[in-house]
């Protein structure tokens, strides 16, 4: 059974993970809780399968964490810890140690009830929009946030959607008391919805058909005069009065924002790579790239990474493969294209918590283990640009990682019994969870 | 009465008196005319290569070779032209006006708003009379008869009940003579058209509301209502016409055949084009299958990123529909041919000698043109041939018009001279030598019609004297049998223009005539012919005919179709672990045979390989029976919910399976193999539901469940109280959780009052009493109440389960079946005591209000509680992994693997009362397997063969060919298309539609791009 040992005024916890039944977690949240109360500890992960996030795996693995951030990666095997150092040690028994799993490009924080517009905070009205910020409308308080976090997904994206330019995003921590707390990395990058070349929009109208292609010219001639402009208005020593919306795109020039480009068909994918190309963007990356199979060299070539198209969604083409999206993350492992998963289509925000199973889906269509973790993990750091801090298991990075009781890429097992973000334990409980055991009770009276 | 007074009028027309006064003397015609030296084609089976045809009026009194017109007749000379009968366009809208719906409003229509005694329906409206509104429409007319067309049905095409067609001779003399039937045809269609009534928003409720008029117009009639009803009354009138319903597909045929039969009609058809892809339903038909030509043109697929997004549908759609009718003739369905559709006559000319290129003898051509419309119209004694005795209604053209390019010259209607088409007699086009005033050049001279031009070789000396050949542009003008050259000369004869006219012979290669040179003087001349330039290709050439493209139909016509239909196999599965659902639980090394579509043996023990059995090695794999999604709404047409009332049980989504959508395909993948495709939620009580099996390649009727039980979605909450649809929609009751309740008290006291009546009736003897009126809402009401059909029902909180078992109780009924049913678990212990199961999403929360306390542990709890608990997809991205979705109840709430299993098999087949041939793994049933490649609950698991009924209809290593198949069939296809493009044949670029699915809540008949709110 779980072990309360205290030294001298310091108290101190010894858990054994193994012997907490999931099933009778309630008095392990109740610690949890105690321990959470306490701010900055140092923790002690032992024995735990450790997944690094960087396609390393330890299988017994030790991780310390201090001052919030990892500070021991170790063998358990090898390695000989002073007991005295840690505030709370807990023994893992085997159960998988993985870094904070990561949503980008989601509403996740922004919206609460789909069908409640009140709710609805991530569409503003207006085409080109790079000044409205996420950031500040990301609540931390959100119901669906406490059930994401619960699956192993820490950390996601929060991403404004609509218009040509739909905004701002910044990285966020699914944890903090207002949005500056839990902001991890502010105004990341700029989200630009490339026009469609081939599709119709839905209407019958002959005339707008017809003019189909001319429309999708028209519309890329007014991304690149936007971006001429914009570009100006960077570059100029003086101005004569600031606008709000230009100022916005300075830093995506400057190498301080990424532009995400929103596309998945062949044709965007070409011009989109000729575009970045031409403005000489520091950091564009690609969202969607159902088509980027296709282009692999080229993206290679014009290091352009792609937030790939969510996994668990139906193939674009009558004949394409039925698995298609399934396999797609194998296909550009194997042509080595930076990528990871996204999870951007109906119902994101709740379904951001089977971003976990998409990438276990990813693995059973092609992918290794490691090389899905990482899809969701480092790779996902890496391209928003904070994987100098988070993304793996490394010494010195944020102590922002949870542990499963098996492997979390598959839905029988993955059953988060640790979960801490920038050092600090989660609640691994939530609303849902809560009112499975109130109604248990009930039945069991 | 109608048919003298039609006999009347033509007979009035043509005996000097007339109805219509007329201002002057009157033009006298001369009363014989023959047409003599024509290649005759009399009807489809006999042409006459040389022979006359003698008119007296408007009709035809002689025919033949050996014809001597009296001395009075006009003679024309028709030599070296064909004569055909007029062609009869059986559905069109020529001189009609457009129909006018009420003015849009953005609040919901739900009563009709025509004034007067009329159907409560505005779509419904056989009191609409073409005839009493044609006008002449020269424009349109002659567009027919450029087609080769001399009568046309016309209609006002709007709605679903749309009224008569009349029957016009396409002449411009006036209204009273053109008219030739005043009411020919009645017309049907599933479109609702211009009204703006709420009901009925989907094909479903077209279905629903033309039975209903059906019925409503027999207990009408029979009843001798004293109500009075215009439209009924109409509808009686017309109802002996013959019928032309017009579909927007193939299956529409079948669905609206059902509708013919149950009402002891034979409908014909307006088809559209892919009929051929239904063949095996259609053949035989009796039905006359009127057919559109206007075969799809090709895409401009010169951009290969734009022509690999084509469908491979649409692909093959273009290849074969031009062997549409050749298929259908060939499997004997009668079949007219349409000009619907056709911009130009050169545009159906074309697609007419396409479909005969295509196996369609010309003699079928001109039958489906001239005497099958007549026989449907019952014409066929006046029109559709140039026997003696028949209408004088016939086109005359330069040359045989099935054969190869011709020209019409003149278009006869009903002895009546209608149009001379300037066209050029003669074909100058050749290689002459030009004699002018002695001196000699030659000339050439190409093109045809206005479009001549020429070329002259004049010699001239430079200033040393050798000889310089200068070619010289010649304008060339031919009017009847003047032609008139003009073009410059500069050598030791003349220097400057030179002007020719002169008369033409073509026959023997010859002008001549007179000329002004250039200095002035008027001189004779005259050209003989040297050779015939490489003229005109068709008539002499053998046009290919090739009937070979019937073999490239797949079952279905899409990707990943079948080149035949698969068949029932004998499959021995060894060494497989087995999930069988039954008692045994989960078996090592076990054994499953399968044999004529049932389970033969289940186990470990001792087996005969049977004969011919396919011996699949399982080691290290899985089988379990297939999935079954208790809630599905793929495979579904044009519209999944009738929104437009609050009740519409009427309606039946069995009505409109359509078993050409890629998304079965999709989900025998992921190893379903039946679903129950549902009504969707706009309503409180829906509609009909659909069992069916997941049979790629079959035909609608073979994928319905045979004997099924019966279903019906009933909805509660906030779709039905239309809490998401905008500020708009908010008249339709009920707008409350509180109205919802009430609708079924009100349903029900309905329906008690209706069986009431018909309880009398029957107790009293059937003979002198009127038959009560059959209402199709309230007969499927009452078997609910009758407990002899299913609900299930859609549902979300509490309170709103709590009541429905509440009405339910106290109106005797059971409710089956819960779905959605997101906080059962609150009253998992109500719904145990009310003996309901539950369907339910594994983890789907968040989209809207009321599923605010919709827990992932729902399913674990309720099956915790004892209820029969199902996951569903209701999303057809979700329905080809349901396996992933039931294992989540192992995560949320400990179920155990068999358990969870269960929740996508044997507890759908409970809820849908299928268990006793589905669900499990036993002898008996029927053979739905799936072969997996691991623990079918594992995110590793992957399909490797489905089955149903015991035959495999989805195989990974046929998938993987079919890959490479599809692309390859593409390619073909492309490579033909891109010849077209070469060849700069007309073309149209290719838009990728959105893929668009249904949803609980898609209204309308088009499918859903909106966010998924179920």
């Amino acid at each position: 059974m779980t072990l309360l040992e205290k030294k001298g005024q310091k108290k101190k916890t010894l858990i054994n993970l193994a012997t907490v039944n999931y099933f009778k977690a309630l008095i392990f949240i109740f610690l949890i809780g105690q321990i959470s109360a306490q701010e900055s500890q140092s923790i002690l992960l032992l024995n735990g399968y450790l997944h690094i996030g960087n396609g390393e795996v330890i299988e017994s693995g030790l991780v310390g964490i201090k001052n919030r951030k990892i500070e021991l990666v170790r063998n358990s095997l090898a390695y000989t810890y002073n007991k005295e150092e840690w505030d709370t040690i807990i023994d893992l028994q085997g159960q998988h140690i993985y870094p904070a799993f990561i949503a980008p490009n989601s509403t996740l924080g922004l919206t609460e009830i789909d069908a409640v517009r009140a709710t609805r905070d991530f569409d503003e009205v207006g085409d080109y929009n790079p000044h409205i910020r996420s950031q500040i409308a990301f609540n931390v308080e959100s119901k669906v946030i406490s059930t994401v976090r619960t699956n192993g997904v820490l950390l996601a994206q929060a991403t404004p959607r609509g218009g040509d330019i739909s905004g701002t995003s910044s990285i966020m921590a699914l944890d903090g008391w207002n949005w500056e707390d839990a902001t991890v990395l502010q105004d990341d990058g700029i989200h630009l919805n490339w026009p469609v070349s081939a599709s119709e929009s839905g209407t019958s109208d002959e005339v707008s058909k017809t003019n189909k292609k001319e429309n999708y010219l028209k519309a890329k001639r007014a991304i690149y005069q936007f971006f001429e402009m914009s570009k100006r208005y960077t570059n100029a020593s003086e101005k004569d009065q600031n606008d709000v919306r230009l100022d916005a795109m300075i830093a995506c020039f400057k190498g301080e924002k990424r532009v995400y480009i929103h596309a998945n068909e062949l044709q965007q994918l070409q011009d989109i790579i000729d575009f970045s190309i031409h403005f000489n963007l520091p950091f564009p990356v690609i969202v969607g790239g159902y088509d980027s199979h296709l282009v692999t060299k080229k993206l290679k070539d014009a290091n352009i990474p792609v937030m790939l198209v969510r996994t668990h969604s139906l193939p674009q083409n009558e004949e394409d493969a039925v698995d298609f999206p399934y396999h797609l993350p194998a296909m550009l492992q194997e042509a080595g294209v930076k990528f990871c998963l996204q999870n951007e289509g109906a119902m994101e925000t709740m379904n951001a918590r089977n971003l976990p199973f998409q990438a276990g889906t990813a693995m059973a269509y092609g992918m290794t283990e490691e090389q899905a973790i990482r899809s969701i993990s480092l790779s996902t750091c890496e391209i928003v640009g904070i994987d100098k801090e988070y993304g793996s298991i490394e010494e010195g990075k944020s102590a922002t990682l949870f542990v499963s009781q098996g492997n979390a890429l598959d839905m029988r097992t993955n059953h988060v019994n640790v979960a801490i973000i920038r050092g600090v334990f989660m609640p691994t409980s939530n609303f849902q969870r809560e009112l499975y055991e109130k109604y248990m009770r009930k039945y069991k009276k | 009465m109608k048919y003298f007074l039609l006999l009347f009028l033509l007979t009035a027309c043509f005996s000097w008196s007339q109805l219509i006064p007329q201002n002057g003397t009157i033009n006298s015609k001369s009363k014989f005319v023959a047409f003599k030296n024509a290649r005759i084609i009399v009807s489809p089976s006999k042409t006459i290569e040389n022979g006359t045809i003698l008119i007296e009026g408007d009709k035809i009194v002689e025919v033949g070779m050996l014809v001597f017109p009296p001395d009075d007749a006009v003679v024309i000379d028709c030599e070296g032209m064909t004569i055909v009968a007029s062609f009869i366009e059986t559905i069109s809208s020529v001189g009609l006006p457009k129909p006018n719906g009420s003015n849009h409003s953005n609040r919901p229509q739900l009563e009709s708003s025509k004034k007067g005694a009329y159907y409560w329906n505005e779509s419904i409206h056989p009191e609409t009379e073409a005839n009493l509104v044609y006008q002449i429409d020269a424009k349109a007319n002659e567009a027919l008869m450029k087609m080769g067309f001399g009568l046309a049905v016309t209609h006002v095409n709007d709605g679903i009940a749309q009224g008569s067609g009349t029957l016009v001779s396409l002449g411009f003399e006036n209204e009273n003579k053109q008219i030739i039937q005043a009411k020919s045809t009645q017309f049907y269609s599933f479109e609702k058209g211009v009204s703006q009534q709420t009901y009925p928003s989907s094909q479903m409720g077209s279905i629903a509301l033309l039975r209903q008029s059906f019925y409503d117009l027999k207990w009408y009639i029979e009843s001798k209502s004293s109500e009075t009803n215009i439209s009924l009354d109409k509808m009686h009138e017309s109802i002996t016409l013959p019928f032309v319903f017009q579909t927007a597909d193939k299956w529409e045929i079948l669905r609206a055949e059902k509708i013919a039969k149950e009402f002891h009609y034979q409908f014909n058809y307006l088809g559209s084009g892919n009929e051929y892809e239904a063949i095996n339903e259609l053949k035989n038909s009796t039905n006359t299958l009127i057919l559109p030509i206007n075969f799809p043109e090709p895409f401009d697929v010169k951009d290969p990123y734009v022509s690999r997004q084509i469908p491979l549908s649409e692909l093959k759609h273009w290849e074969l529909a031009p062997s549409n009718p050749f298929i259908l003739k060939q499997n004997n369905v009668p079949i007219c041919i349409t000009s619907l559709g056709q911009k130009s006559a050169d545009g159906f000319w074309k697609n007419v000698r396409k479909s005969i290129e295509r196996g369609l003898t010309e003699g079928e051509a001109l039958a489906a043109l001239t005497t099958e419309p007549a026989k449907m119209l019952k014409i066929d004694s006046d029109f559709g041939t140039l026997e003696k005795g028949k209408k004088a209604s016939f086109s005359i053209y330069s040359s045989n018009p099935f054969h190869g390019e011709s020209k019409l010259i003149e278009s006869w209607l009903l002895g009546d001279q209608e149009v001379m088409l300037d066209v050029a007699k003669h074909n100058v086009s050749g290689k002459y030598n030009i004699l002018i005033d002695g001196k000699k050049y030659p000339i050439e001279i190409s093109g045809e019609g206005d479009k001549l031009s020429g070329k002259i070789v004049t010699i001239s000396q430079k200033l040393d004297l050798t000889p310089d050949t200068l070619i010289q542009k010649v304008f060339v003008q031919l009017v009847e049998d003047d032609i008139t050259l003009q073009f410059n000369v500069d050598d030791s004869n003349w220097k400057g223009s030179m002007s020719l006219h002169g008369k033409v012979s073509s026959k023997f290669g010859v002008f001549e005539g007179d000329g002004l040179t250039p200095n002035g003087k008027w001189v004779q001349w005259s050209a003989i012919r040297n050779d015939r330039s490489e003229t005109k290709k068709s008539d002499s050439k053998d046009s290919k005919v090739d009937t070979s493209f019937s073999a490239k139909i797949w079952f279905p016509n899409m990707a990943y179709g079948f080149e035949s239909k698969p068949t029932k196999e004998t499959i021995v599965f060894r060494n497989a672990t087995v999930w069988t659902n039954e008692a045994q639980g989960i078996l090592k090394d076990a054994t499953v045979i399968i044999s004529n579509g049932k389970i033969t043996f289940v186990g470990t023990g001792n087996f005969i390989i049977p004969n011919n059995a396919k011996v699949i090695d399982a080691k290290g794999k899985y089988v379990t029976s297939g999935i079954i999604d208790e809630h599905s709404h793929i495979a579904i047409s044009k519209g999944v919910n009738e929104g437009g009332q609050a009740i519409s049980a009427e309606v039946s989504i069995g009505d409109v399976v359509t078993p050409d959508d890629i998304n079965i395909y999709r989900q025998l993948s992921g190893g379903v193999t039946a679903a129950q495709l549902l009504h969707g939620s706009a309503n409180p009580i829906g509609g009909q539901s659909a069992l069916i099996k997941l049979k790629w390649g079959s035909s609608p009727e073979e994928i319905l469940i045979p004997n099924a039980p019966k279903f019906i979605k009933c909805a509660l909450g906030e779709n039905v109280k239309q809490s998401n649809w905008g500020d708009n929609n908010s008249i339709r009751f009920p707008q409350t959780r509180m109205g919802v309740e009430q609708i079924f008290y009100d349903g029900y006291m309905r329906v008690q009052a209706y069986q009431n009546e018909w309880a009398k009736y029957t107790k009293s003897g059937l003979d002198s009493k009127i038959t009560p009126r059959k209402d199709l809402e309230l007969e499927v009401l009452s078997e609910i109440f009758r407990s002899e059909r299913f609900i299930t029902c859609h549902s979300y909180v509490q309170s709103e389960i709590n009541m429905l078992m509440h009405v339910a109780d106290s109106l005797n009924f059971k409710v089956n079946t819960f779905t959605h049913i997101l906080e059962g678990y609150k009253v998992a212990d109500k719904m145990l005591a009310h003996g309901v199961g539950a369907s339910t999403f594994s983890d789907w929360w968040a989209y809207k209000f009321e599923v605010n306390d919709a827990i992932p542990y729902n399913a674990a709890i309720m099956n915790e509680m004892g209820l029969v608990v199902a996951i569903n997809s209701d999303d057809a991205e979700m329905g080809r992994r349901l396996n992933q979705e039931a294992a989540k109840g192992v995560k949320y709430g400990g179920m155990t693997e068999e358990a969870a299993w269960k929740m996508v098999t044997l507890n759908p087949a409970k809820l849908l009362h299928l268990d006793d041939r589905m669900g499990s793994l036993k002898e008996g049933k029927d053979a739905d397997i799936v072969l997996w490649t691991a623990n079918p609950l594992s995110i590793e698991a992957k399909v490797e063969m489905t089955l149903v009924d015991g035959v495999i209809l989805f195989d990974s290593q046929r998938d993987y060919l079919m890959r490479s198949h599809n692309q390859q069939e593409k390619a073909r296809i492309i490579s033909k298309m891109l010849e077209s493009n070469e060849k700069g044949e007309e073309s149209k670029p290719f838009f990728k539609k959105k893929t668009r699915h249904f949803h609980c809540d898609t209204l309308g008949e088009e499918g859903s791009e909106e966010e998924n709110t179920h």
